[in-house]
């Protein structure tokens, strides 16, 4: 970058000018950038904060009898950690991703509504913040606080006014109302975005896949949610307006709420796991030197995965007692969407197959990811099967195929996206020493806990228990466990670390440290407000490959 | 809504601009946001709170609305003088040798088609099923138990049924087993056909012994837990024997089948049989189709 350039992004960054005209700059922008990092800082925030809660279950079940917190805390603890998780870490932090990222790789300004976009944003924190004033409002302004303790999907009638008094219920209702209208708000967004404002020459067909499975995603997010939501007014008409919907005892039903949970729940599993899958899909083959293997058959997979989601939500069900039909349909369904995943997994290793693979911490966690998400595939099916679901459903093996998901899936591919793209939206690098000892510790620590809480699953041991009598054979994993989730807890504080550190004092990144082909690594690092002087034109999926390789473009062969 | 650039318009800032019009910083949404919050916030607090979310909310709806009609506020930016190198130090293509002629190809270039996927499933097929009546006949004495077996697993009623008559005909386990052997068979003898060509040294031992006798193991271990009714009646052994004979057969004619290209590099009108003259330039030409 020359020397004015430099001056005028010092500019434009807010160097020498007060703070509060900087904050403001922030509070009040719409540039989807900025917007992506304040999603991405939410997510971070709420990200200790349910990792707090998660290391409080762990030392309370790490032995028997005991009283680390009380049983009405631990039931707080575990609702929190996971609506948190869910709702206020991961689905933000993609979000984030999706702002920061779609816009430059598609070759556009800017998102295609970005008032919506900060709308959006804002409903997301406003929504978080109202789930966490139920610990000071959750009995009502004057009463004691009471954070929400009926468990993340919330089933009736532990909902009910009868069993849950007070306030903290409704905070979570309304914290999850809200932020899913914020939601909903980024995900009209991110599609039309994708589908109107690629730059000439890109076709659907020559879209980066991070921008593909975004799109997928977005629509996941539009027909999940809104159930959900509507669920959530007809859980208030319940508790406040004398409604019935799920109150057995008056004609409701409570298995109508695990239905319209579940029909939201299953496919947010897919909300989630598919930018990890897009970050997988751009880091492989970067640092695998070789383009990804079966595009086409990537994107219809990833379409596939989008419309079979819909149809899978029961087998969160099967000991509900539904008919031998409903559990045929739904165990087929589960099997059949692990034929695209599978797809997918044979397509990443396709693309490592052959290649000059660079083991940078971005490809370590996604490696790792590959391998752990096929384990967690294979425990799916497992649990996607009705007889086997029968014995182990509520169980501890339960949490663990889907702590394998989320931690050993999705969070190895954002911490992956994290290494990948830090030198793009901050302009230095993130220190490779600290990154591969946050990786390995990181790596430990999941697969004790992880790996390890499977057993005490199969051994009977109950999801959601306070606390267990010695002798059952529970015990020592359960310590194991605990000290798994210690070493993971420390490698989140390396990764905040090197964040930080990286942030003031990491090396200059320029413009494409990794020598890749997508549009983002075209421009500046960071990137201006308008990302792209000129708009760019694409003739291939790898636009910088063509213009490094002008003697032999992929745009001959695709 | 920030507008698509059209294609004239691309070019021309494809000349020297110096400023750019974005969308200009905005409190609004913001102030909606958080009236909307409040507005449900005073449900569970007080109702002040709801109706100062209701105040905000209004407010933030009139000021977004004035914003962005009749015309969007815009900002201009200073377009920073920066020329961004696109370039790599590793001009140095390295290329895996699949075909002389080819510069670049999608494996693999040749495969076996459809038909041969089919016969090697239909062919394992019978195979596997001489061999499980053979194991009927040795066992009871009669054709009809693992046919009833296979059937059970779909249909609970094959199997509750005095023995005597698990080792008669029944029509409908008949039909079931069937159609489950025929529909299993050919789909399985399908992905031979799709898998065998990626393995180029000893694909009847991964076809014929290796894959077979991984997934005996796998229901071995697991159907006790699925089916421990069924699984208490399985012979592993017979069970075994007819996987691998099915696994043989299937991937003995696949493999004698001849080998078609797979056509990946054509447009898709060309593959669907589509007459589309001057659609695939000649290799190495460098011309883009028109």
């Amino acid at each position: 970058m020359s020397s004015d350039a430099m001056a005028i992004h010092a500019a434009e960054v807010g160097a020498g000018r007060p703070w509060v005209q900087t904050l403001h700059e922030w509070v009040t922008t719409v540039d989807h950038k900025r917007l992506g990092i304040l999603y991405v800082l939410l997510a971070l925030i709420f990200l200790i904060i349910g990792g707090i809660e998660a290391i409080v279950i762990r030392i309370q079940l790490m032995r028997p009898h005991n009283d680390f917190v009380s049983p009405q805390v631990f039931n707080r603890m575990f609702t929190m950690h996971g609506t948190t998780m869910i709702f206020f870490v991961i689905m933000p932090v993609m979000f984030g991703f999706a702002n920061y990222l779609v816009p430059l790789m598609i070759g556009a300004r800017d998102m295609a509504f970005p008032r919506l976009n900060a709308f959006g944003f804002w409903l997301t924190a406003f929504g978080g913040l109202l789930l966490y004033f139920s610990f000071v409002g959750g009995n009502g302004l004057y009463g004691a606080g009471n954070a929400p303790d009926v468990g993340w999907f919330a089933y009736a009638p532990l909902t009910s006014r009868a069993f849950s008094v007070g306030h903290s219920t409704d905070f979570w209702t309304i914290a999850v109302l809200v932020s899913g209208f914020g939601s909903i708000a980024t995900a009209i967004n991110i599609i039309t975005t994708v589908l109107c404002l690629r730059c000439p020459g890109m076709t659907l067909s020559r879209m980066p896949l991070l921008a593909w499975m975004n799109l997928v995603m977005a629509a996941l997010v539009i027909l999940a949610v809104s159930p959900l939501t509507a669920a959530q007014i007809m859980l208030s008409i319940d508790r406040y307006l004398g409604g019935h919907f799920f109150d057995t005892q008056a004609g409701g039903s409570a298995a109508l709420w695990m239905h319209f949970f579940w029909i939201f729940g299953h496919p947010e599993v897919y909300v989630l796991v598919i930018p990890a899958f897009a970050f997988a899909s751009e880091i492989i083959p970067v640092f695998s030197r070789k383009p990804i293997f079966g595009y086409p058959a990537m994107v219809a997979a990833t379409v596939c995965i989008g419309f079979i989601s819909m149809a899978v939500w029961a087998h969160h069900m099967f000991t509900i007692g539904m008919n031998s039909m409903a559990n045929t349909f739904f165990v087929l369904t589960t099997m059949i969407i692990a034929v695209p995943t599978g797809i997918k997994i044979f397509n990443w290793l396709g693309t490592m197959w052959g290649g000059r693979i660079q083991f940078k911490t971005a490809m370590l966690f996604c490696v790792g990811f590959l391998f752990q998400f096929l384990i967690a595939g294979l425990t799916g099916v497992m649990l996607g099967t009705a007889p086997f679901n029968w014995q182990l459903g509520n169980s501890y093996f339960v949490i663990a195929h889907f702590h394998y998901v989320i931690v050993g899936g999705i969070m190895f591919c954002l911490f992956g996206a994290f290494y990948y793209w830090f030198p793009k939206v901050t302009g230095r690098m993130l220190n490779e020493t600290l990154g591969k000892l946050h990786f390995w510790l990181f790596f430990i620590g999941f697969h004790l806990t992880f790996d390890t809480m499977h057993i005490p699953g199969v051994l009977g041991m109950p999801r959601r228990i306070y606390t267990y009598e010695p002798g059952r054979g529970w015990d020592t994993w359960n310590l194991i466990i605990g000290i798994g989730a210690f070493i993971q807890g420390l490698a989140i504080l390396i990764f905040v670390a090197n964040l930080v550190f990286s942030y003031f004092r990491g090396s200059k990144a320029g413009n494409d440290p990794w020598d890749a082909w997508t549009l983002e690594w075209s421009v500046s690092s960071p990137p201006p407000s308008y990302n792209f002087a000129s708009i760019p034109t694409v003739s291939s999926r790898r636009p910088l490959w063509d213009r490094k390789h002008p003697e032999d473009p992929d745009n001959r062969y695709e | 809504m920030a507008a698509p650039l059209s294609a004239e318009q691309s070019k021309q800032s494809t000349q020297a601009l110096h400023e750019i019009e974005l969308p200009a910083s905005s409190a609004w949404p913001l102030v909606l946001a958080f009236g909307f919050a409040l507005l449900f916030a005073g449900l569970l607090t007080s109702a002040s709170v709801s109706v100062l979310g209701a105040v905000l909310a209004l407010a933030g709806c009139v000021g977004w609305f004035r914003e962005v009609l009749p015309h969007e506020h815009e900002e201009v930016v200073p377009v920073v003088p920066d020329d961004v190198p696109v370039t790599t130090e590793r001009h140095v293509v390295e290329r895996i040798p699949v075909a002389e002629e080819l510069v670049r190809a999608w494996l693999p270039i040749k495969t076996y088609p459809v038909s041969a996927g089919i016969k090697g499933g239909l062919a394992g097929s019978v195979a596997m099923a001489v061999l499980a009546c053979a194991y009927g006949l040795l066992k009871t004495g009669s054709i009809w138990y693992p046919i009833k077996l296979l059937a059970a697993t779909v249909y609970a009623r094959s199997f509750h049924v005095s023995p005597a008559e698990l080792n008669s005909f029944h029509a409908v386990s008949f039909v079931l087993a069937v159609i489950l052997h025929g529909i299993g068979s050919i789909l399985v003898g399908l992905l031979y056909g799709a898998m065998l060509p990626m393995v180029p040294r000893h694909p009847i031992l991964l076809g014929g012994l290796i894959a077979p006798v991984l997934w005996s193991g796998l229901l071995y271990s697991i159907l006790g837990i699925l089916n421990p009714l069924l699984a208490k009646h399985i012979d592993w052994f017979w069970f075994t024997a007819s996987q691998v004979a099915f696994g043989i057969v299937a991937g003995m004619v696949v493999m004698r089948q001849s080998q078609v290209p797979t056509h990946e590099n054509l447009p898709f009108a060309l593959r669907a049989g589509i007459e589309a003259p001057g659609m695939v330039p000649p290799r190495g030409s460098g011309d883009k189709p028109s």
